[in-house]
């Protein structure tokens, strides 16, 4: 009597009915929202594209959609980098856990508290840094410091992640072939060019998506150091949509925005799930 | 090339200590030498912590404590039993997975139109219910059950057992370091909601949403704040020192 395994379906209904409700029901009724003109407080009027024909009119969602691509292509190669430099580093050290360990704190520090540090520490007016050096650090007038600020900041958030994934991926390099490499007469330059980079590129691309997604969710370091400043410099798409809908209360054309960005999270979505689903299988 | 690396690791790590550190520092200063400025400790003082009686951090705790208690504790029931349908056979990873890369708080706009209709804003239930599925969490339990022995499962069936009863029974305990991991992770993860807090339930301040008013407001009290930012990571800084091999391991284990 052997029972066939599709009886335990069913167990999945919890979670599906919860996924329906808080994530594809939203998904699929925020189009609709977006073409209402509403306040969050007041009835909604349909204004039918006009949301969407003012997308492309906004200027400032251009400049906030060059903070973000800018903020990514700063964040994502430091952060590839620094993985993996700091997995190779550690890798086989005795000190390797308590490193891991260390590195991944950052992430579990409450969010808020992580940002009381930061701004007691590098504030250009009253933080640490300048009560011990007189140094003013410019995040807060220069745009490119403004951005580089949120950039170190999502660094030190989140490159403890990174080097957890590249680390199990560095475990899952079997050492014979490392070992018959070196006995081969490769130097260990060669082994790390020749052997482990190729066999990492699979992690690092899942790195690249999920670096992208850190760089989508920058928007909370962003209210809680910048909001925007300077001259709107660190204004990511996130924090503009954030802002456009609960700060100046226009949750109609916040919702288009929302389409948009959602557009752009769900297609880097697919690409992680197709990266994830391949590992998983393999 | 080896020595480099290691330079560039001691660089990094004393960057991520630095703030940490001086959180620690600041928290435990006497109220005046921070205003002061005078760095060198001049004692140590728990007045931070006395003066934050009055704030309402007490409360904040209260609030996050339970809301993320109780949206943890739904999302491993509710995540080891689709995880385990997932594993005998349903078809539904490519969804988990696809909702794993979305922040909820892009959804945010929509999510509060749901909750203003269910007349469910300023109530726990909003802080609480919208997270029970959680991709997460399926998806690291789905990887553990993955280097189970599925023998156990099989013979618990030949045994007689009832599908419930194998999950409850053979696989809730058997995956226990797991779901411990994946219970502070996803604990850890709801803790430090900002946004989604504010807009949902402003009534109802969570810690993070405490943390960024205090900011707000008393922008120049280093201790207070560094005080307040110890608080509030306590109960999570406890639970990882706790598990922390644990979850490391769990976390490493899905990605191999």
């Amino acid at each position: 009597m052997t029972r066939s395994p599709e009886r335990a379906w069913w167990l999945a209904l919890p979670t599906l009915l919860m996924l329906g409700t808080f994530v594809l029901f939203p998904l699929v009724s925020v189009v609709r929202y977006a073409t209402w003109d509403w306040s969050g407080l007041s009835a909604p009027v349909p204004v039918g594209a006009g949301n969407f024909r003012r997308l492309f009119a906004d200027a400032e969602l251009g400049r906030s959609l060059r903070a973000t691509l800018l903020f990514a292509l700063l964040m994502l190669p430091a952060f590839l980098w620094l993985s993996r430099t700091i997995a190779v580093a550690i890798d086989g050290l005795r000190a390797e856990r308590f490193i891991k360990a260390l590195l991944f704190l950052p992430g579990l520090v409450t969010v808020g508290g992580s940002a009381i540090a930061w701004y007691s520490l590098y504030n250009p007016d009253y933080g640490l840094v300048r009560e011990l050096t007189g140094l003013a650090l410019p995040w807060s007038t220069e745009p490119w410091a403004g951005l580089l600020y949120i950039v170190l900041f999502t660094l030190w958030q989140s490159t403890g992640y990174g080097v957890l994934v590249v680390s199990a991926a560095l475990k899952g390099i079997p050492s014979g072939v490392k070992e018959a490499a070196r006995i081969d007469g490769a130097s260990d330059a060669q082994v790390q060019r020749l052997i482990v980079t190729p066999l990492l590129r699979p992690t690092l691309l899942f790195l690249v998506v999920i670096g992208t997604v850190f760089a989508i969710q920058s928007y909370t370091a962003v209210f809680l150091l910048t909001k925007g400043a300077p001259f709107g410099s660190t204004r990511v798409v996130g924090y503009y949509l954030y802002e456009t809908a609960f700060e100046r209360l226009q949750l109609g054309y916040g919702a288009a925005l929302t389409v948009l960005v959602l557009a752009a999270t769900l297609l880097i979505a697919a690409l992680q799930a197709r990266i994830l689903l391949a590992r998983s299988r393999a | 090339m080896m020595a480099f690396n290691r330079l560039v690791t001691t660089l990094f790590c004393a960057f991520v200590l630095l703030p940490i550190v001086w959180l620690l520092y600041a928290a435990f200063l006497p109220p005046e030498a921070v205003l002061s400025a005078s760095l060198v400790p001049t004692g140590f003082s728990l007045g931070n912590f006395a003066d934050l009686a009055g704030t309402g951090v007490g409360r904040a705790l209260l609030v996050s404590l339970v809301a993320s208690g109780l949206t943890v504790f739904g999302q491993l029931v509710f995540g080891l039993l689709a995880a385990y349908a997932i594993r005998t056979g349903l078809p539904l990873l490519g969804l988990i997975l696809l909702a794993l890369a979305l922040p909820s708080e892009l959804l945010l706009i929509p999510l509060y139109r749901e909750l203003q209709g269910f007349g469910l804003l300023d109530t726990l239930a909003a802080l609480v219910v919208p997270f029970w599925g959680s991709p997460l969490v399926v998806f690291l339990l789905l990887q553990a059950l993955r280097r189970l022995p599925w023998e156990l499962v099989e013979a618990a069936r030949l045994d007689g057992a009832g599908e419930a009863t194998v999950v409850i029974r053979v696989l809730a305990p058997l995956l226990r370091p797991e779901l411990l991991a994946a219970g502070v992770l996803a604990f850890a993860a709801h803790w430090n909601l900002v946004l989604y807090p504010r807009v949902v339930a402003s009534a109802l301040p969570t810690v993070q949403v405490f943390l960024s008013d205090l900011l707000r407001s008393k922008p120049l009290e280093w201790g207070l704040l560094g005080a307040a930012a110890l608080v509030t990571t306590l109960p999570i800084l406890i639970l990882y020192v706790v598990f922390e091999k644990r979850i490391i391991r769990t976390f490493e284990a899905s990605f191999q």
